[in-house]
């Protein structure tokens, strides 16, 4: 506890301008979003309502403490569960496909060919396009499917390059050392595979979060996207602001919980 | 990142997670029984998902509710004219910044004088299915439906097309924005910034009788007078009277009732809306001078969004069922507890009436947590 205290106050000795200056901006953007929310009021325009001041925004976030959401009538812990769980399901299946397939793509000249048409022809249809499909095909999975598209192509991509990219030198070395084929994979392609895995799943957590946010908006009953909708709808723009502050909180702390089990994983594969 | 500020991190979300729980944990009881809904299935898919078993019941508007019952995917539990007799359903609403234009009263009354005709017309033709009004009356309905013609037919029996405004009318928008308050949807402070003394100081003052009263005199007009944007939603068979009023067929010629009284009335951006919500957004953002949409938007939109509008008519009463699966064995509302419905959305009344109709038997409606 003592360490950590020292750590956290050596951080800030280290950090200060830059917390400082961070804080400085979001004030800064703080207070212009009020002066222009303040402008809409006080001329009577049209759209007044539609940019509520921070202030407002943020009572309408602590009340989700206090009492359920108004426009969906249950407790917003509800949505976040919800979002959490198809986000995770997404993920795990994700994982589930993208690791083997790439790995096979990767080292095999023929599931590469094979794989390749494929890939690229599905990669730069951003997965919202399916959205309508999904919802109606995959049903209450729709979601959890459209989150799995985005989350996949990044790790494939990413997990193909890791496997491309061993240094053959560590592979001899490995061989010399008396390591058969397998032995090969699991103790040196693997770990060595961890940082492109990592890259892979930041940037399929950030898509995922897009896609999960978008599904929901069109489609969904309970999630925060359809927290944003069903308050756009019903015009209770504080707390469609709150609904987007909310998911910028959780896409920190599930980057955040990301980055910790590569730490994990990366100590433990002995990379550290 | 260093390793103590992701441990601070995932402290903190540990943290927000316990503190989430035991505000759920301590939250008070729900009443006895429970319904559920479910909006994250559009309507015209609700048919679909009742006969997969994903819903238990949907409820929604014509024709999709007579399209279910006709085809023995299911089978209408209750008419929306038996939760509310007589409900007002889709409303005529302008913007306010169009009628402060210098044409703008005038091309409204125009406007609403045409709606008048139309209505009339329609309600005429339903009244002799035998003659020649009432078979284009249904493949009009069938060109802007897209369903066919026995689902229309039975469709349009089951509402009633009307444009006056009565005091039933007043009293349903009264008892409309006291559920929302109820719900929490709206406040009385809301009620109060748009510069209504109260709940029924709003219901009087939301609809504008006197321009649909002088409406009444308009003549009909030779050259075009004026242009206007009209929003609508997609495929409502309750928002016929816009389809009649802007087809030459109907009068014999080769004008519209539209034309007649002086109108070029054009698809406003953004028409056909897929809901009234989308279409109240078009009118604050100046696409919208006319519109056709369900009450509820009208009012919710109004009230906590601050759209500057007015109701200047009504466009239908009723029309909306509630289908639940054949031989489920559900035969009342109280065999609804624990099961799933798919609504439109929160903010549509069909939405709203359950919720009226299942509140008075002390239920509770609430979103099912998937």
């Amino acid at each position: 506890m003592v360490d950590f205290a020292k750590e956290l106050r050596r951080y800030f000795q280290d950090h200060w301008r830059n917390l400082l200056f961070g804080l400085l901006s979001v004030s800064a953007f703080l207070v212009a979003w009020h002066l222009y929310s303040y402008y809409l009021e006080s001329t009577d325009s049209d759209f007044a309502k539609y940019v509520p001041a921070p202030g407002v925004v943020a009572d309408a976030f602590m009340g989700w403490f206090s009492d359920p959401d108004p426009g969906t009538s249950v407790w917003v812990d509800v949505h976040v569960v919800a979002s959490l769980k198809r986000i995770f399901l997404g993920f795990v299946l994700a994982l589930a496909v993208a690791i083997p397939t790439g790995l096979l793509m990767g080292s095999l000249r023929m599931a590469d060919a094979l794989g390749k048409p494929i890939v690229e022809i599905f990669r730069p249809i951003p997965p919202i396009a399916w959205i309508p499909i999904f919802l109606v095909v995959f049903g209450n999975w729709g979601a959890v499917a459209i989150v799995f598209l985005g989350i996949f192509f990044p790790i494939l991509l990413n997990v193909q390059l890791g496997v491309r990219s061993v240094d053959p030198v560590l592979i001899d070395a490995a061989r010399t050392l008396g390591a058969n084929r397998g032995q090969v994979f699991t103790k040196v392609i693997i770990p060595f595979l961890i940082p492109y895995m990592m890259t892979g799943i930041k940037v399929g957590l950030g898509v995922g979060w897009m896609c999960i946010v978008a599904a929901e908006m069109v489609g969904g009953s309970t999630g925060v996207g359809s927290l944003i909708r069903i308050s756009s709808d019903l015009g209770l723009f504080p707390h469609m602001y709150a609904a987007m502050v909310l998911i910028g909180i959780l896409s920190v702390l599930t980057t955040g919980v990301a980055a910790l089990f590569e730490r994990r994983l990366s100590k433990w594969m002995g990379m550290r | 990142m260093d390793k103590k500020i992701l441990m601070a991190i995932v402290v903190a979300a540990v943290v927000v997670v316990a503190v989430v729980a035991a505000a759920f944990i301590l939250r008070p009881e729900g009443r006895t029984g429970t319904v559920y809904y479910d909006t994250s299935i559009t309507v015209p898919n609700m048919k679909a998902a009742l006969s997969t078993g994903l819903i238990d019941g949907f409820i929604s508007w014509e024709p999709f509710v007579s399209e279910a019952s006709m085809d023995d995917t299911g089978e209408v539990l209750m008419w929306s004219s038996e939760m509310m007799p007589n409900h007002p359903c889709c409303v005529v609403v302008a913007s306010t910044n169009f009628l402060e234009t210098e044409d703008g009263p005038d091309l409204t009354k125009r406007f609403l004088k045409a709606h008048m005709d139309a209505t009339e017309w329609m309600l005429t033709a339903n009244q002799d299915h035998d003659s020649a009004e009432y078979t284009l009356l249904v493949t009009l309905a069938q060109e802007f439906t897209l369903r066919n013609s026995s689902v229309v037919s039975a469709a349009m029996s089951h509402l009633e097309y009307k444009y006056e405004m009565d005091s039933s009318f007043t009293t349903a928008l009264e008892e409309f924005t006291d559920m929302y308050i109820d719900l929490n949807i709206t406040t009385n402070a809301a009620i109060a910034d748009m510069g209504y003394d109260s709940v029924s100081d709003f219901a009087d003052s939301y609809a504008n009788e006197t321009l649909l009263a002088e409406a009444g005199d308009i003549e009909p007009s030779s050259t075009i007078l004026g242009t206007v944007r009209l929003g609508y939603l997609v495929g409502d068979i309750h928002q016929m009277a816009q389809f009649v009023a802007n087809d030459p067929r109907v009068l014999d010629g080769d004008k519209s009732i539209f034309e007649k009284y002086g109108l070029e009335v054009a698809a406003a951006e953004g028409a056909p809306f897929s809901s009234g919500g989308a279409e109240m957004d078009a009118f604050v953002a100046g696409d919208v001078d006319i519109g056709y949409l369900g009450a509820p938007p009208a009012i919710v939109k109004h009230l906590n969004g601050g759209a500057k509008t007015t109701i200047v008519a009504q466009a239908n009463i009723e029309g909306s069922g509630l289908v639940v699966a054949k031989n489920s064995g559900i035969e009342s509302l109280d065999d609804l507890v624990n099961k799933t419905i798919a609504v439109p959305n929160v903010s549509s009344i069909q939405f709203l009436l359950l919720k009226i109709a299942l509140e008075e038997r002390g239920y509770d409606f609430v979103v099912k947590s998937s």
